[in-house]
């Protein structure tokens, strides 16, 4: 006993130590439910069987199974629509206000602090915000179009379903730009002023210098955005979850809430299991595109 | 013809007067030192001349041509910074040849020039690395790759060498001298360090809280410096002073001391004065034309070839240089002997060279 306390108080003990709780921790907390869920996708699980760890081994039925459901192809394109449109916009957005807040005006520090606001709140709270916005007979957001001649007749955003997945897109885009401004204003800022200014006396215009410059020097912040930005974006289930809850007729559905329909709603359980390990193969090659990015970070 | 023609040039700073009414010329071919203490507005007027900076008032004219309120790009002027701004995506061909790329310059002209001043620097077999593989001096000779690709009417150096290391900051000194000579092209080289500066310049411009204190060849303003200031920045060791009241009869007597000093200049008799002198033109030995006082050995430090005497005149410290070896030990009473012929006298209020 003695021996032990002396190690951990002045040896290699305490690393071990150190190492064992975040191990314990990274076990309990995220490889067992990762596995348990890879577990569950390869068997049949429903309410009876729930609670026992002996249940009747299935090999990949549960997969072909979901795709053989009418609504795949539909939840595919919706998160496919929904990853690639918050991206684009959420990015492109973002990189041009923190682009804009990168210039020196009174007060830009405090705009910038503004921004965050959004992401500070519950995406549920922005949900709940969004739904009146978007509300088809008194949405600030109807008013507004009519108001200005946009659009003759009201849209119904959230109960038509050729518009519903774009309501949720654009509520998405509100919630992702902070997140996306900050990150690059960060990588902005960490430019040198005088690799500009050099570029300024080579002779190169604004245009050039964003993109002979700026551009490549932020690659390595550009590449973490989108990456973390697709991770965040495949976990938004509470924005769905308040404005539409995939509906009307699964026209808003993506694949995170699929799968939690599955699993909660019509105790499907082993199939919400797959539709998330699908999720999760998916996340895992964006993260080594993360991971790989990160290694061209330029040092000045 | 002058180069570059700086009138009455002006800068603020909200409240802060960065340049006050800062007046110089420079012909065409040389090479101009602004020295001065950190603050002292050498590299904002230098980066005014880039047209990094805003003027407040003044004109600045490069070839004849005012460039006031042009952007960097039309001044045809090139930069070498102190941190050297590389781009750090680039690879040193690319670095050195980036603003011929924007030109849209035909390829094999591009290709011929970054060749030639690659070859000049000793650069030819780093240009495929990018600057993080590449020591201090290295990315030194990069930037100033850059800078002579161009063929600009002028290069602006700001603080290039401060950087490297002692032996490199020497060796880097003739160098850019060198390339100086040969291009012939007009050359603005700020530094804090007054050494570089009379080494390497035609002409010093010595600044301080935005004002120039004076300007002219090196060996004028170590001759004749115009007041104290200067007098104390240009030279090293730095020259000693010590205070001094006239007396009536053309003589000067030690505040410190009673001793007199003969003196054949016209001071009003009870004008309060510094008497400077240089480390090198006092002497433990006595020689022609001098004057004897007494003084205390504080320190010896010798570098072998060159000896620094620190000494106390009368509480005040004095610094006397001589070549060779040490002729005297610490806490050695001695008799110092001051060469009449070179000393300085400033006036105590106004601080100029009387």
């Amino acid at each position: 006993m003695q021996g032990i306390i002396r190690t951990i108080r002045d040896g290699s003990g305490f690393d071990i130590l150190l190492l064992g709780l975040a191990l314990v921790y990274l076990v309990a907390f995220s490889a067992f439910p990762i596995i348990y869920n890879i577990i569950m996708s390869l068997q049949t699980v429903d309410m009876f069987t729930i609670t026992s760890f002996k249940r009747p081994f299935v090999g990949l039925e549960n997969y072909s199974t979901i795709f053989a459901q009418p609504i795949a192809a539909t939840v595919l394109w919706n998160t496919v629509q929904f990853v690639v449109l918050s991206i684009v916009f959420q990015l492109s957005i973002g990189f041009g206000l923190a682009l804009f807040f990168q210039q020196d005006f009174p007060g830009a520090t405090y705009l910038r602090g503004l921004f965050l606001a959004g992401w500070i709140m519950p995406a549920l709270v922005v949900g709940a915000i969004w739904k009146w916005l978007f509300a088809g007979d008194f949405g600030v957001i109807n008013y507004v179009l009519t108001a200005l001649g946009l659009t003759d007749d009201r849209i119904f955003w959230l109960s038509d379903p050729n518009v519903a997945l774009y309501a949720v897109i654009i509520a998405n885009i509100w919630l992702g730009i902070p997140f996306n401004m900050i990150l690059l204003s960060v990588g902005l800022a960490s430019i040198p002023r005088d690799v500009y200014e050099a570029a300024e006396l080579d002779g190169a215009g604004p245009l050039e210098r964003f993109r002979s410059i700026t551009l490549p020097l932020m690659r390595a912040q550009l590449g973490a955005v989108i990456s973390l930005g697709v991770i965040f974006t495949l976990q938004q289930f509470d924005l769905i979850a308040a404005l539409t809850q995939g509906g009307p007729a699964d026209s808003s559905n993506v694949a995170q809430y699929w799968s939690w329909q599955l699993s909660f709603q019509t105790y499907e359980i082993s199939l919400g299991s797959a539709v998330s390990v699908l999720m999760i193969l998916f996340v895992i090659i964006v993260a080594a595109a993360y991971v790989r990015s990160t290694r061209h970070e330029h040092s000045y | 013809m002058f180069q570059i023609e700086i009138d009455n040039l002006n800068k603020h700073y909200g409240g802060f007067h960065a340049l006050r009414d800062v007046n110089i010329s420079i012909k065409q071919g040389s090479f101009v030192a602004l020295v001065g203490p950190s603050g002292c507005g050498k590299s904002t007027l230098l980066r005014t001349l880039a047209g990094l900076e805003k003027t407040s008032s003044g004109d600045v004219r490069i070839a004849g041509q005012s460039v006031i309120g042009k952007p960097p790009r039309e001044r045809d002027v090139a930069m070498v910074f102190q941190s050297y701004a590389l781009y750090p995506h680039m690879d040193v061909e690319h670095n050195m040849n980036y603003s011929m790329r924007l030109k849209r310059r035909p390829k094999d002209e591009i290709a011929e020039r970054t060749r030639t001043a690659a070859e000049t620097l000793g650069l030819s077999r780093l240009l495929d690395r990018l600057p993080k593989a590449l020591s201090g001096g290295q990315r030194q000779r990069v930037a100033m790759g850059r800078a002579i690709v161009r063929n600009p009417k002028v290069f602006l150096f700001d603080e290039p060498l401060s950087n490297l290391d002692a032996a490199l900051r020497v060796h880097m000194r003739s160098e850019i001298r060198k390339l100086h000579e040969r291009l012939n092209a007009t050359s603005v080289y700020v530094t804090h360090d007054q050494v570089e500066a009379m080494t390497m310049a035609d002409h010093v411009v010595v600044m301080r809280a935005g004002i120039i204190e004076q300007q002219g060849s090196p060996l004028e303003l170590y001759d004749r410096p115009a007041n104290k200031f200067v007098a104390g920045f240009i030279g090293s060791p730095a020259m000693n002073f010590l205070p001094a009241t006239a007396a009536d009869n053309g003589a000067l007597v030690l505040d410190s001391d009673s001793v007199r000093i003969g003196f054949n200049r016209d001071i009003a008799a009870g004008r309060q004065v510094w008497i400077g002198m240089r480390p090198e033109h006092l002497s433990l030995k006595p020689g022609v034309n001098d004057m004897t006082i007494g003084a205390t050995v504080t320190g010896i430090e010798s570098t072998g070839s060159m000896t620094f005497v620190v000494l106390a005149v009368a509480s005040q410290p004095v610094v006397l240089a001589h070549a060779g070896r040490p002729e005297a030990c610490k806490g050695d009473q001695v008799r110092l002997h001051i060469a009449l012929d070179n000393l300085h006298f400033f006036d105590r209020e106004t601080e100029l060279a009387a």
